[in-house]
């Protein structure tokens, strides 16, 4: 994908099984959007095609995808019912049969009493909760979030949470845009990460993590962390939080042991983990 | 299509706004023709009445060199007959009259000379209209004391009515009559053009601000979209025009003196030539179509409605730019002016429609503007459907012509 001279986007090819959470990563700037964008039909591809159930998308398809675009907007002058209606109906669905759906959508998310409130009137916590029916009140068999968490507010933060659970219960499948890894960690079965345009890393979290991250021993203490080259490195260390990488034929209760034989370091937690998303994530963006 | 009619219709019909742009060419109308038809009778009325009040109660005088006053009102009505003209100039100055009448040897030719006593500038019409009160109804006695014919007296006193009748190459033709029905679309195209400029871009521009672009663009495709918010201009527009002309219509009908219409004109009085007004209302409507959908897509290229809003001034007075050449489009319409705009798509609808009103169109002239307006109207809204394609998700940038082009 090139706008101008630039290529934002470069030989990029995943699929999405159905049913799953898939995780659209990358940092801001690597071409996410862009992809989405296009594989909406939003933008026209310079070469090769993104297609959704093997054809391109077309507003034919509305009624089946639901869209959380990361610039994000609504009606502000209008009524909530009206503008929600408006979007539903936009989606195939009938227009009483819209009415009803957001009427108990509006109940579900405690918003029953503004259905004839116009937007602006609304906290900001409410418009998002608003934003987000409009994303799914059409019960769409994909849904596509862009940086969905962007901005919400805890409880929001928790109501997206459950409904992409939800969905994803009733087999729906999510495509899940988004830099924050905590989010991917909990919800996607298969990543792809997108580092300047260009596919850094694809499959599922597990394999991610087996293929790119060693295995770290992470450290909380107190006292003074001995050095000890022969069978560790310190890859991480902060006051009292320390990430090691041991040496090759060195075992971890090895250095359990030498640990317990220093007496100015006192441990209180000696975790042998796989490094999570997120710190793969940064080192590769180092 | 139909789910963005009802809601971009619904809409503006819920907003006062609307409503307020809708009825306020109305009020301004029936408030301005009010003021004129009130404050024209009531100083007929009190110029009358000054004039009566001042002869009964000022002390007059005048010279007469024309022969033409009636001893008889003079002596009714106390006026002194000065000496000679400097005499009654004399007299006022030293204020022993009010006011000096002096008559020249043809009031035909030479206006009465008024010469009177500086009471404010609203006093002055009443010394006038004496004067001349004077002499009118020293005529009409004179010609009351010769002719004993009631109508010949009554036809002095009145203005009567005139019904004209013109022929060109010999056929009787209808005059200002024939410009009343394909007129009545310029004013419409005009008076829709000037209350929808802005609705027309916000509806796009609107779409920009609030950040709905990329949604709506998901679910249905730019052209219908497009074409779903130019037929919901149209419907307000349609309304807009009913809220203005039913009013008027039903003063027509049942109150047309009161309004100022002349003796003899009623509706079913203005003629109706099929030809006129279909090309009136082809203009009408591709004109119409062409600057809503410029400025459908003006809207969606500009990051939001107020920059937009700049540039509604150069298509304002574009769009309006054949009112200041009406002279030559009525009486020279084949002047180069004309002829350019006529076929420049932006001065062409309004041109079609003022050339087509006062019958300075061939059927020729008339198909090749229409062509111009249809085909620019074509354009516009492929241009307005790509600006809005590819300009409505450049949030808070301007796109340029060279990109919507690529």
């Amino acid at each position: 994908m090139r706008f101008g001279s630039k290529e934002v986007v470069k030989n990029l090819s995943f699929t999405v099984n159905q049913g799953e959470v898939f995780g659209l990563l990358g940092s801001n700037g690597a071409g996410k959007t862009t992809t989405i964008r296009t594989l909406l039909s939003l933008l026209e591809p310079t070469s090769g095609a993104l297609l959704v159930n093997g054809k391109r998308y077309t507003p034919e398809m509305a009624p089946m995808v639901g869209y959380l675009p990361e610039e994000r907007g609504l009606y502000r002058n209008e009524p909530v019912l009206d503008t929600m209606v408006y979007f539903a109906v936009m989606h195939g669905l009938g227009r009483s049969d819209a009415k009803k759906r957001v009427l108990a959508y509006l109940e579900r998310v405690g918003l029953g009493d503004k259905a004839h409130e116009r937007l602006i009137g609304l906290s900001n916590g409410q418009q998002q909760k608003i934003q987000l029916g409009v994303t799914i009140l059409h019960e769409p068999s994909l849904m596509i979030l862009d940086e969905p968490t962007e901005a919400l507010d805890p409880v929001n933060r928790d109501l997206l949470m459950s409904i992409i659970n939800e969905q994803r219960t009733n087999g729906a499948t999510v495509i899940l845009v988004t830099h924050r890894m905590e989010e991917v960690e909990q919800l996607c079965d298969r990543i792809v990460l997108l580092k300047d345009g260009v596919r850094a890393l694809y499959g599922t979290v597990d394999e991610v993590k087996n293929k790119f991250g060693s295995t770290v021993i992470a450290l909380v203490y107190s006292g003074t962390l001995p050095p000890n080259d022969k069978l560790y490195a310190i890859t991480k260390q902060l006051p009292h939080y320390a990430e090691l990488a041991w040496r090759e034929g060195v075992t971890p209760d090895e250095i359990l042991r030498f640990f317990a034989g220093s007496p100015d370091l006192h441990l209180t937690t000696f975790d042998v983990r796989r490094p999570t998303l997120n710190e793969i994530f940064l080192t590769l963006y180092k | 299509m139909w789910n963005i009619i009802n809601f971009e219709v619904l809409r503006a019909l819920k907003k006062k706004s609307f409503w307020i742009a809708s009825i306020a060419p109305l009020v301004i109308i029936l408030v301005i023709g009010g003021i004129e038809y009130f404050s024209t009778k009531s100083a007929a009325t009190n110029a009358a009445q000054q004039a009566q009040t001042f002869s009964a109660t000022a002390k007059i005088g005048e010279f007469d060199d024309s022969g033409l006053l009636s001893q008889q009102l003079l002596t009714k009505q106390h006026i002194a007959i000065e000496p000679s003209k400097d005499a009654g100039i004399e007299a006022v100055k030293n204020g022993q009259l009010d006011a000096f009448f002096y008559y020249p040897n043809n009031p035909g030719k030479s206006n009465i000379e008024v010469y009177a006593q500086d009471k404010g500038i609203s006093f002055a019409p009443p010394y006038n209209a004496a004067a001349s009160q004077l002499l009118t109804q020293s005529a009409i006695n004179d010609v009351s004391a010769t002719i004993k014919n009631s109508q010949v007296i009554q036809i002095l006193q009145i203005s009567p009515a005139v019904t004209a009748t013109t022929y060109k190459n010999g056929v009787e033709t209808e005059g200002f009559m024939s410009v009343i029905a394909p007129g009545i679309f310029a004013i419409a195209f005009f008076l829709l053009y000037v209350l929808l400029a802005s609705f027309m871009i916000s509806s796009t521009a609107g779409e920009k601000e609030n950040r709905t672009a990329e949604m709506l663009l998901t679910s249905v495709k730019a052209r219908t979209l497009i074409a779903g918010k130019i037929i919901s201009i149209f419907i307000l527009g349609l309304v807009q025009l009913a809220t203005i002309s039913v009013p008027l219509l039903i003063a027509l009908l049942y109150f047309p003196s009161q309004i100022g219409l002349p003796t003899g004109v009623t509706l079913a009085s203005i003629p109706l030539h099929p030809t006129a007004i279909i090309f009136a209302a082809l203009f009408f409507i591709a004109g119409l179509l062409l600057f809503t959908a410029l400025l459908v897509g003006f809207g969606a290229m500009f990051p939001s409605a107020t920059e937009a809003s700049r540039f509604l001034g150069v298509a304002m007075i574009l769009a309006i730019l054949p009112v200041y050449a009406i002279q030559n489009i009525i009486d020279a319409p084949h002047t180069l002016i004309v002829t350019i705009f006529t076929y420049f798509p932006l001065t062409a609808p309004l041109t079609a429609l003022l050339r087509n009103a006062v019958g300075s169109f061939s059927t020729w002239e008339a198909l090749g503007s229409l062509a111009v307006i249809i085909a620019s109207a074509i354009v516009a809204v492929w241009f307005a459907v790509r600006a809005f394609r590819y300009g409505s998700m450049e949030y808070g940038r301007r796109v340029g012509i060279k990109e919507l082009l690529r």
